[in-house]
């Protein structure tokens, strides 16, 4: 019988070695440890086995069977890794990947999301107004007296029934205060157009981003700090803000606000990017009397807006303002 | 506007103030400052030279080696200089060793192409200057060898500021001095003034459109000598650009530099009978001191005389033939107040500015009339001799801001400032404003303390007045009436940075304009990560253009047709390529297609989201604006790559795959519609069976004219409804308890059966386990050999399951059998293979 047991494992690994395949690897499994294997079979003899030697027997019988099972699992795991060795052999990770077209969005809507998320963080909502604006939306309600250069057919767009193209989305805080009671704290993206010849700093359409707080006791400190903090959450918290003081219309102090860039190898720069001021109290008046009411009366409040153009020049270095409306693949596959 | 430091210096004591210094002042308070250039150069290295030999440079023929005598006694210079407009024995400015030039240019020794240069010969803009002519400034013959060139050209800095238009009172040299010393507590020097002698002009000066010219005075100034004008007064105007010309007209210029009021001279001699302000007549020409031929029209205010002939186009220009001249011996000096508006009209109309219109059209200062008329006699009588009468006084100073701000005693009498000497006075108005402290203190929020606001009032010539918050107003500052003014005027001197920054706001509900923005964001990132770039065009389109990359009407594909009148065209575009609103973004996107594809692209595919404008009904709804969102595909699916070297086209299917990847649970119908114009296949598009776009391919012609290779497909949507439909509130439905089993079909069908006659008979069926289909294959044979070619084959698959079972064999075959049979008898020609 130990015999027999010794010449089966003996016959067993050397025909485990000679395995060259995982499915291989099963036949032989099956032809030795199987219900029909050799072993098994052997194991049957075990009824035959005098009583006193059947300890020694089945130990052996065991110790067998134990080590062409590991034998066999060694084996499999040979084959596997030689398995995988060849299955990634001729692999040129250095090839290319294969090609996806690749998409993005516009750098102004970028610049544009940047600016809301601050500001909304900020309580700010959205407002919006037609682009197609009348004179009173764009000019009477904002103060700007009759012959102000704007209000004329060389520099703004007009049509022929006496409306306009808006020439600032300033007109957006008129139709949201004749809408909405005070507190009133807005921002309103949108499209402002100019007679302007198309070059390289200029376009006749372009994107402005308004803003408008009124509520009782506004401060100019307000201003101050909402403008701070919105333009050092777009440029970095360390950025310098300053305040020019300046004239519009429909602000009455009105200013200009630049902040302090810096560009790699060169002086840091003041740029001017925003204009702001308190509301004029023409303009509380303004809307009062177009909503006929007094809802206005004694408020205050600033606005504020900023061209988003130049925003975007500024951030990515951009020299050509028309790069921003030719659509060039080239050219905004690079800022996403 | 220029501001020459040598001449503001005469009005306030610049000592001890930089200019970086005065110039960040001069910002802080509200101007600008653009500019600032050094002119001349105050240097003893700077010295009148004279060029004593001029040798070709051995090594280059564009160059000279110049012997230069500096005036040192020692020996001659060697220049090597490059300028060609000067001969030997020419003076010039010769820039030695160790001069520092403007914009901190050093001059050294050194060799220029292998021959020593010891100095520079200057041109006129080296030094800062003006140029006067091309190459080295010729100095004349008795120019002083070796005096610096200061002596000749005395060194100034120019400011170059920025007057916002509330401020008229600031254009001018004396108007910023008092602004600026205001503004550093400085002492301002006020340009001393003569009263005037006033008498009644009577006949002499008649004014027929007292609204647009309600004050004139004149002059007259008998035995001038014309002749150029002394040094100083030239070195003056030369200074800030101006070119003199004579004494008695740099006179006038002197003076509304110097005060900021437009004053003219005529030649007298030219002057029949008298001075009339009146309109022009319709097409009247009237040639000006430019040289130039206007034709002017009955909106146009004009000085002419009494039998007719016009003198000059009031407020804008004199006229050539009645100028003051050489030989001119009698003037008339007007000083007068012309209505801003109409100066401002006639100078846009005719493009034709001046100085004085420059100043009118802002708002000059009535207050000044007198001031500058006085001032210019003076000066007259002092630099050209002459006997000057009485100052001719017609009409009277108006009021130039709001009448509740003027005035007046419990009489009701106006209590006003008085010019003039003699019994003859001119009156202006007081004006008031009032500015109670509460005001300041709100806006503040009280961090400016009272005594500093008032000490600020009162240096800008502000003052209380004995009532209660109530301010006097200077005559010049036509720019405050109300509180809020003077609020402005505190603010800006006071400075905004001492004013401490407050974070705080009230929480606001989220608006329709939020929920749209959001959404419209959703899209855009999908449609990136889609493989689509965000466009963005300009929404002024060509009506027609010749040029494909520009955006044009006839390529657009509105969500409805476009009637004639519907298209929205400006009144005066700047050019026909940018004159018509885009009624949809189909025009912008092929354009950009096109600009893409010329840059080599094979992948195609943009979109746009924004307004679109149109009317409706050819012109009967106007001015509708909506937001929409373009998508256009063409070109290849992929870009090209070494596992993919042929990458199949796009395909309508895959538009409609990215249709449905943005609204997934939801069905996007397209209804075949009449192609438009430059298209080949046109659609109205539904979202869960409502209007929400149309789609279109490009005709092949169009393409074929715009250079596009494949086949362009566009979809316009209505970003409204898709919106309405896309956040709809959703629940949950829970997952299927039993499994269903599916059942395949394959139909034959005449090949012009829409796929769509099929999905609206299934889902007509009321069959209860049918819980979900879908078309898995196509199938049809041009060539009629495996099916004749006026058919087609469409496989479904159909899914049928019971909510609280398991089907047997038998329910779903019955169930299946339900929905062909309704197939078979509702879609006509349809047969199972």
């Amino acid at each position: 019988m130990k015999e027999e047991i010794l010449r089966i494992q003996e016959e067993a690994l050397a025909s485990i070695a000679k395995v060259d395949s995982m499915r291989a690897i099963e036949d032989v499994r099956v032809a030795i440890l199987g219900k029909k294997g050799t072993l098994t079979m052997a194991q049957s003899g075990m009824k035959d086995v005098p009583k006193e030697d059947k300890p020694a027997v089945g130990q052996m019988l065991n110790d067998v069977r134990r080590a062409i099972s590991t034998a066999l699992d060694e084996k499999l795991d040979q084959l596997q890794v030689e398995a995988d060795r060849q299955s990634v052999a001729g692999i040129d990770l250095t090839l290319p990947g294969r090609s996806v077209a690749v998409g993005g969005i516009h750098p102004i809507s970028i610049i544009r999301d940047e600016a809301i998320r601050v500001l909304r963080r900020m309580g700010f909502v959205l407002a919006d107004g037609p682009d197609i604006e009348d004179e009173f939306h764009c000019f009477d309600a904002l103060n700007t007296p009759t012959d102000h250069p704007a209000r004329n057919e060389k520099d703004s767009f007009y049509f022929d029934s006496g409306k306009l193209l808006r020439t600032h989305t300033s007109s957006v805080q008129i139709r949201t205060m004749e809408k909405q009671n005070p507190p009133v704290r807005i921002i309103a993206p949108g499209s402002a157009y100019r007679r302007d010849e198309i070059d390289a700093t200029h376009l006749s359409v372009f994107n402005q981003l308004e803003g408008l707080y009124v509520d009782k006791d506004v401060t100019i400190g307000d201003l101050k700090g909402t403008l701070e903090y919105f333009l050092q959450a777009l440029f970095g918290q360390e950025t310098e803000v300053r305040f020019r003081p300046h004239f519009f219309p429909f602000t009455e102090p009105s200013f200009e606000i630049d902040v302090k860039l810096k560009v790699a190898g060169c002086e840091p720069k003041w740029v001017e990017i925003a204009g702001c001021g308190m509301v004029d109290p023409a303009v509380f008046e303004a809307v009062d009397s177009s909503r006929g009411n007094k809802e206005y009366e004694g408020m205050t409040g600033f606005a504020f807006g900023i061209g988003l153009d130049r925003l975007a020049m500024i951030r990515w270095g951009i020299r050509d303002i028309r790069a921003l409306i030719e659509n060039d693949v080239r050219f905004l596959s690079q800022l996403q | 506007m220029k501001i020459s430091l040598n001449w503001l210096s005469q009005y306030i004591d610049l000592s001890g103030l930089s200019v970086d210094e005065m110039s960040d002042m001069l910002t802080f308070a509200g101007i600008e400052v653009e500019d600032i250039r050094q002119q001349g150069v105050d240097s003893p290295l700077v010295v009148i030279a004279q060029v004593k030999a001029a040798e070709k440079h051995p090594q280059a023929d564009r160059l000279k080696v110049c012997q230069v005598d500096a005036g040192d006694g020692g020996p001659l210079h060697q220049i090597v200089c490059g300028a060609q407009n000067y001969k030997v024995g020419d003076k010039v400015p010769c820039a030695l060793p160790g001069a520092i030039l403007p914009g901190n240019f050093e001059i050294k020794v050194g060799k220029l192409r292998g021959v020593e240069s010891c100095g520079m010969l200057c041109s006129a803009s080296e030094l800062g200057l003006p140029d006067k002519e091309h190459g080295l400034w010729i100095l004349p013959e008795d120019a002083k060898l070796g005096e610096p060139i200061s002596t000749m050209v005395k060194p100034d800095t120019i400011l170059e500021v920025e007057i916002t238009p509330n401020r008229p009172d600031l254009l001018s040299h004396s108007g910023l001095a008092f602004e600026l010393a205001a503004i550093s507590e400085r002492q301002f020097k006020p340009v001393p003034i003569e009263g005037a002698v006033l008498e009644e002009a009577g006949d002499f000066i008649r004014l027929d459109q007292t609204e647009l010219n309600p004050y004139y005075t004149a002059v007259k100034i008998n035995g001038v000598k014309v002749q150029d004008s002394p040094e100083w007064l030239k070195e003056r105007l030369t200074a800030i650009g101006l070119r003199p010309i004579n004494n008695i007209v740099d006179i006038t210029n002197f003076v509304l530099h110097e005060l900021g009021a437009p004053l003219h001279a005529f030649d007298a001699a030219k002057v029949k009978g008298g001075i009339v302000t009146r309109t022009a007549y319709e097409g009247e020409e009237f040639k000006a001191l430019d040289g130039q031929t206007y034709s002017l029209n009955c909106t146009d205010l004009v000085v002419a005389d009494q039998e007719g002939t016009p003198l000059a186009i009031a407020g804008v220009m004199g006229g050539e033939d009645s100028g003051v001249k050489e030989g001119t011996t009698d003037i008339i000096l007007e000083s007068a107040w012309f209505n801003p508006s109409s100066v401002r009209a006639t100078s846009r109309r005719l493009a034709l500015s001046s100085d004085s219109s420059y100043r009118f059209e802002r708002g000059a200062s009535c207050w000044n009339v007198l001031r500058a008329s006085s001032r210019a006699v003076e000066l007259i009588l002092e630099i050209a001799g002459g006997t000057a009468s009485k100052v001719l006084l017609a009409g009277a100073p108006v009021a130039t801001v709001p009448e509740a701000a003027v005035s007046s005693d419990e009489e009701g009498i106006v209590v006003g400032i008085e010019q003039g000497k003699g019994p003859l006075k001119v009156i202006h108005p007081i004006v008031q404003a009032v500015m109670p402290w509460s005001d300041l203190d709100q806006m503040s929020g009280g961090v400016i303390p009272h005594d500093e606001a008032q000490r600020i009032l009162s240096d800008l010539g502000i003052d209380p007045s004995d009532e209660a918050d109530t301010w006097i107003l200077p005559p010049w500052r036509l720019d405050l009436s109300r509180s809020c003014d003077l609020l402005e005027e505190i603010i800006r001197v006071y400075g905004l940075e001492r004013i401490p920054s407050r974070y705080t706001g009230p929480f606001m509900p989220e608006s329709v304009v939020d929920r749209a923005y959001n959404f419209q964001m959703g899209l855009r990132r999908q449609l990136a990560a889609l493989g689509f770039y965000e466009t963005q065009t300009i929404k002024l389109i060509a009506s027609e253009s010749m040029d494909a990359t520009i955006a044009q009407v006839k390529d657009a594909m509105p969500l409805r047709p476009l009637m004639d009148g519907d298209l929205i065209k400006v009144a005066l575009p700047l050019s026909e390529d940018h004159s018509v609103l885009r009624p949809s973004h189909s025009s912008g996107l092929i354009a950009a297609a096109v600009r893409n594809a010329n840059q080599g692209a094979s992948v195609l595919r943009f979109f746009e989201i924004g307004r679109v404008f149109r009317n409706t009904g050819g012109g009967k709804g106007k001015d509708i604006e909506s937001d929409t969102m373009g998508i256009l595909i063409s070109g290849d699916m992929n870009p090209r790559s070494w596992a993919d070297s042929k990458p199949r086209k796009a395909s309508f299917e895959d538009m409609i795959a990215v249709l449905d990847s943005l609204a997934p649970n939801h069905k996007w119908t397209m209804t075949p519609a009449k192609a438009r114009p430059e298209s080949a296949l046109g659609a109205d598009v539904q979202l869960d069976g409502k209007p929400c776009g149309y789609f279109a391919r490009l005709s092949l012609s169009r393409c074929r004219e715009l250079g596009l290779k494949d086949a362009v497909y566009i979809v316009e949507l209505d970003l409204r409804k898709m919106q309405e439909i896309l956040t709809a509130p959703v629940k949950a439905s829970e997952l299927p308890q039993f499994p269903g089993s599916s059942r395949d079909a394959a139909m034959e069908l005449p090949v012009n059966v829409a796929n769509a006659e099929i999905v609206k008979v299934i889902d007509s069926v009321k069959e209860k386990l049918l819980v979900d289909y879908s078309c898995f294959d196509v199938f049809m044979d041009p060539t009629g050999e495996k099916m004749p070619a006026d058919k087609k084959s469409i496989a479904y698959t159909f899914m049928y399951r019971a909510k609280d079972r398991t089907l047997t064999a038998a329910e779903v075959d019955a169930a299946h059998k339900v929905v062909l049979d309704h197939l078979v008898a509702k879609v006509k020609g349809l047969s199972y293979r």
